[in-house]
């Protein structure tokens, strides 16, 4: 392998090392005795600037490369996962902004280099079409999520939280081990792409392929936070720093999703493969339709009710991983996309109407936003109203998108309970039952008026830009989604 | 073009009054009425424009919009889209006049009332179902925080119910335009095409047809769907009740019209008995619970789901007649509905604070303009001749007599269901202007002789809609004109896809 086109192939993940190691080492060698929010604002900057400037540097591969893949597509560097990369990248840059007004504990710098690392991980798990790669990327995310989520250590909620988190994630890790390997043994390849190929040339579906496809299900419905497998989400939500949990819920997910849709594709050609998994994930889609919308009706804390929120969007998605078409695939990362930027806009707000506090983000926290702060008020309706659906916000796009897909996928059907009809009927049903948890929270932020003697809603210039950034995101996606769809669809196809 | 200018205009004004500091009281009451004055105007001038004889969609703006997906952004009016637009900009209008005295929070609540307005006018325009659908749903949001802000009698409950009703009912519509796409095969959501090029399977019609019309009907009151009205109605703010039954029905009685019956003919025609069953419960069923209502204002909110019985009654029977009468009925008990709440809720709560029909102390004395007002806008809902509400119903009358599907036990119902509106509206006003009432005699607190008389900007909303009442009444003739002209494709349509039952 030629190390100078590795090098510049990997020159955004250089500059994020580098500004890795730069936020230790200014911490430790320069700022040990300064005051917390200094070294935490300076940490949190040299982050920022590593992810920024890796931002640049992809636009620029995306300016003037051609599409390439390196070392066998250990590393694939399309249009498409360079938009993703740079979107994980962007995601992370706002989460360290919304964490650099207030530390978790005394080891700042360590906070802002696991969220870089985990960033490293998941730019590195849309990037690669090899298996080994995949998990060893997927477990550099998680294992710096665990320990993320258990930083608060003053907190016995968040210590709980990071070991369950661990305890399930290690397992699922092991599921989805467990079936790469068995992949493997079918597949005799550790490409995908090559993978694609040995299934296709398959005469008859072995046994022990579909195993493999279910444990792998297994894993990454843990990551993707599909129901049955969802248990750890409100947990791990609630108890984490309200940052990392934001990250939790929008850049892993948008890499889990991505992660999901290429494991299975080689298994989406043709139709005998795509009964195997098929059934599975149509239940899985169900399950968390109904448990996570259902679930967050009772829910009165924020974060808890975001939680289960997310286990009802990943049904969303799941509805159009389960077309298996390419029209489906796009729709599943624009909308992850979308549900991204606005989740990340709902825990920003949450982070400042509570955690910046000391509140526990109960959903009274955020009563008589209106009259504390009109514009962070109109902010939350246009993230929370894009999460229920609603036009001209891009969450309402995204979800057409993805129910158009599903059903074009399968237009004509011989029994009503063939295709994707019922599974779309659901889903629109429960986005009207989302549409009751999402609103309380605007009637507490709106109607409401504030409780007693409400301590007064602070917000940095870094913040009010990183927060009006995202709404105007959300508010562009919903209006002229053409371009964007169109890129996806363009990349996706090749 | 100068149609769509409505909907710029209202938005525009939203965002205006919006980030008005909510002290400068003056500049958003006034930025508000001259945006609602400039929308009515818009409208009418777009009305003059149209070439009655040439028919079909006229001002038609086309523009790509999510080309990857097959929508687009198409607007434009016909007869039938024209005179909703107009009445959406007098009920605009006059909201805004009964709103004048709102002083919490004034610059959210005009934005949010202009927002609505503003959804309301792009429903009635667009020409391509998905910005058909986004309109609609944009309508939605404004009056949960409408109600649930500036309501009374359990208002975020009924925030609450009249919003999930809306969303639950728009999901049907959402589900069925992606059966539509799909079914029709020609990538578009372009109204005007799937009209014309779309040949549905009869079976698809039959089966599609039920879930767009109850998904569009839910909004227009159906029973027995239509317990969020009541509550709603009563709950809103007064400019926000008239919005609602105003325009806010007829929204989905547009859509049951422009979507299902234009899309799904032949569906329709299966269909049509029961709707027409559905109808006449609604006409017989809301008069009858108006009857035994003590809240003043539950009596018209329930007047209100009765009366929306003629407009399903109407587009039941499928012939020009009846859904000529359809859409008058809509203009007219769009204008009546409007100046009930605006009398009840407005003018009356405003000076008694109690609705209970129990507390009224033969108001003819204390409020003798008001009473009589009241007295004619009754009589205009019970369809005396001379006012709007006789003509439309006459209309649909005559249409269900000609339709020859429809039981004869259907015209005995629709007029028990006249009789009954009869007996609830003298009742009501007897008992609200005429009697002594036997609780409010309390010595300590006495009721005032006389109650202050109608301030200016409730007079001129209050005058605007009885003349718009009284002149569909007397002279129909060009209203009339209108809509037949949009609805002779559609009844063109109709006769073509007959099928023998």
């Amino acid at each position: 392998m030629n190390y100078s086109i590795l090098l510049t192939a990997l020159l955004p993940e250089l500059f994020v090392v580098l500004s890795l190691f730069a936020a230790l080492g200014v911490d430790y060698g320069l700022l040990r005795h300064h005051p917390l929010p200094t070294r935490s604002r300076i940490a949190a900057s040299i982050a920022c600037i590593g992810l920024v400037v890796g931002i640049a540097v992809i636009i620029g591969q995306m300016l003037w490369f051609a599409p390439r893949s390196l070392g066998q597509d250990q590393i694939v560097l399309t249009s498409l996962t360079l938009g993703a990369k740079a979107l994980l990248f962007g995601l992370a840059t706002i989460v360290c902004i919304l964490s650099a007004d207030q530390a978790p504990n005394t080891h700042v710098s360590e906070y802002y280099a696991l969220i870089l690392l985990s960033t490293l991980g998941a730019g590195f798990l849309v990037c690669t079409e090899n298996l080994l790669l995949i998990f060893v990327a997927l477990e550099l995310v998680s294992l710096s999520l665990y320990a993320l989520t258990a930083f608060n250590k003053s907190s016995r909620a968040s210590a709980e939280a990071g070991l369950k988190y661990f305890t399930f994630g290690a397992v699922s890790s092991a599921f989805l081990l467990f079936g790469l390997s068995y992949f493997y043994g079918v597949v005799q390849t550790l490409n995908l792409h090559d993978a694609t190929l040995a299934i296709t040339s398959l005469e008859a579906i072995p046994p022990l392929l579909r195993v493999a496809i279910l444990l792998i299900l297994v894993g990454l419905g843990f990551k993707v936070a599909m129901a049955p497998f969802h248990f750890w989400v409100p947990d791990v939500y609630q108890s984490a720093p309200t940052p990392v949990a934001a990250w939790i819920a929008s850049g892993s997910k948008v890499a889990g999703f991505f992660v999901l849709i290429k494991i299975l594709q080689p298994v989406a050609i043709t139709s005998s493969t795509k009964a195997i998994w098929m059934g599975g994930v149509a239940l899985g889609a169900a399950l968390s339709l109904l448990i996570g919308n259902l679930g967050a009706l009772r829910q009165s804390n924020l974060k808890r009710l975001l939680a289960y929120s997310a286990v009802g969007h990943a049904g969303y998605m799941l509805i159009g991983v389960l077309s298996g078409t390419v029209e489906g695939m796009a729709a599943v990362l624009f909308y992850v996309s979308i549900y991204a930027l606005a989740n990340l806009g709902a825990f920003g707000v949450i982070n400042l109407v509570s955690d910046r506090n000391g509140l526990t983000a109960d959903i009274q926290d955020i009563a008589g936003c209106w009259k504390r702060s009109p514009l962070l008020a109109l902010l939350t309706a246009v993230f929370f109203l894009s999460l229920a659906g609603i036009p001209p916000l891009a969450g309402f796009i995204g979800k057409f998108y993805l129910f158009f897909s599903a059903i074009e996928a399968q237009p004509t059907i011989a029994k009503w309970y063939e295709g994707a009809y019922w599974l779309v009927g659901l889903a629109l049903i429960m986005s009207a039952v989302s549409l009751y948890y999402y609103l309380r929270v605007l009637k507490v932020s709106f109607v409401n008026d504030p409780v007693d003697t409400p301590a007064p809603i602070r917000v940095t210039n870094a913040e009010w830009i990183c927060l009006g950034l995202l709404a105007l995101l959300v508010l562009i996606g919903g209006m002229f989604p053409d371009p964007i769809i169109h890129f996806i669809r363009c990349s996706l196809a090749g | 073009m100068l149609p769509l200018f409505t909907v710029i205009l209202s938005f525009v004004g939203a965002l205006a009054v919006g980030l008005t500091p909510p002290e400068r009281l003056r500049t958003i009451r006034w930025t508000a009425l001259i945006t609602a004055l400039l929308g009515l105007i818009t409208a009418a001038f777009a009305t003059l424009q149209y070439h009655i004889a040439d028919g079909g969609y006229q001002s038609v703006v086309s523009l790509p919009w999510v080309t990857s997906l097959g929508i687009q952004f198409k607007s434009g009016v016909d007869g039938i889209s024209l005179s909703l637009l107009l009445l959406t900009g007098l009920i605009a209008f006059c909201g805004v006049l009964f709103s004048w005295d709102i002083e919490h929070r004034a610059n959210e609540f005009f934005a949010f009332f202009l927002a609505l307005i503003g959804g309301v006018y792009g429903v009635f325009l667009s020409l391509d179902l998905v910005m058909l659908f986004v309109f609609y749903e944009i309508a939605i949001v404004p009056k949960y925080f409408l109600i649930a802000i500036w309501g009374s009698t359990r208002r975020e409950y009924a925030a609450m119910k009249l919003v999930i009703y809306s969303f639950t009912s728009s999901s049907l519509i959402f589900f069925s335009l992606l059966a539509l796409y799909f079914g029709a095969g020609l990538n578009t959501f372009d109204l005007t095409r799937l009209t014309t090029e779309a040949h549905y399977s009869q079976t698809f019609q039959i089966v599609v047809f039920p879930i767009v019309f109850i998904g569009f009907a839910v909004l227009a009151g159906m029973w027995p769907f239509h317990t969020w009205a009541p509550t709603g109605h009563v709950a809103a703010p007064t400019a926000a009740s008239m919005l609602l039954a105003g325009v806010v029905m007829k929204l989905g009685a547009y859509g049951c019209l422009r979507v299902a019956i234009g899309l799904l003919p032949l569906g329709a025609q299966h269909w049509a008995q029961w709707i027409a069953v559905i109808a006449v419960i609604n006409i017989l069923y809301g008069a009858l619970i108006a009857l035994v209502q003590s809240d003043f204002k539950f009596v018209i909110g329930y007047s209100s789901v009765s009366h929306m019985g003629f407009v399903l009654l109407g587009l039941a029977t499928l012939n020009t007649t009846g859904l000529n009468g359809a859409v008058l009925q809509m203009f007219s008990h769009g204008v009546i509905g409007a100046l009930l709440f605006a009398l009840v809720g407005g003018s009356i709560y405003r000076r008694t604070h109690t609705r209970q029909l129990a507390d009224f102390d033969r108001l003819i004395d204390r409020m003798p303009t008001i009473a009589w007002l009241f007295i004619v806008a009754g009589l205009a809902s019970m369809g005396m001749p001379g006012f709007s509400g006789f003509v439309a119903e006459l209309h649909v009358l005559i249409g269900a007599w000609q339709q020859p599907l429809f039981s004869v036990w259907i015209l005995v119902v629709a007029g028990l269901g006249i009789i009954v509106t009869f007996a609830y509206t003298l009742i009501k006003i007897h008992e609200a202007f005429f009697r002594r009432s036997a609780t409010a005699n309390d010595p300590a607190h006495p009721l005032p002789e006389k109650y202050p008389p109608l301030t200016c900007p409730e007079t001129v909303a209050l005058v605007v809609l009885i003349a718009a009442a009284l002149g569909v009444g007397l002279y129909p003739k060009p209203l009339i004109e209108l809509i037949n002209s949009g609805l002779a494709p559609l009844v063109a349509a109709l006769a073509t896809g007959a099928v023998t039952p």
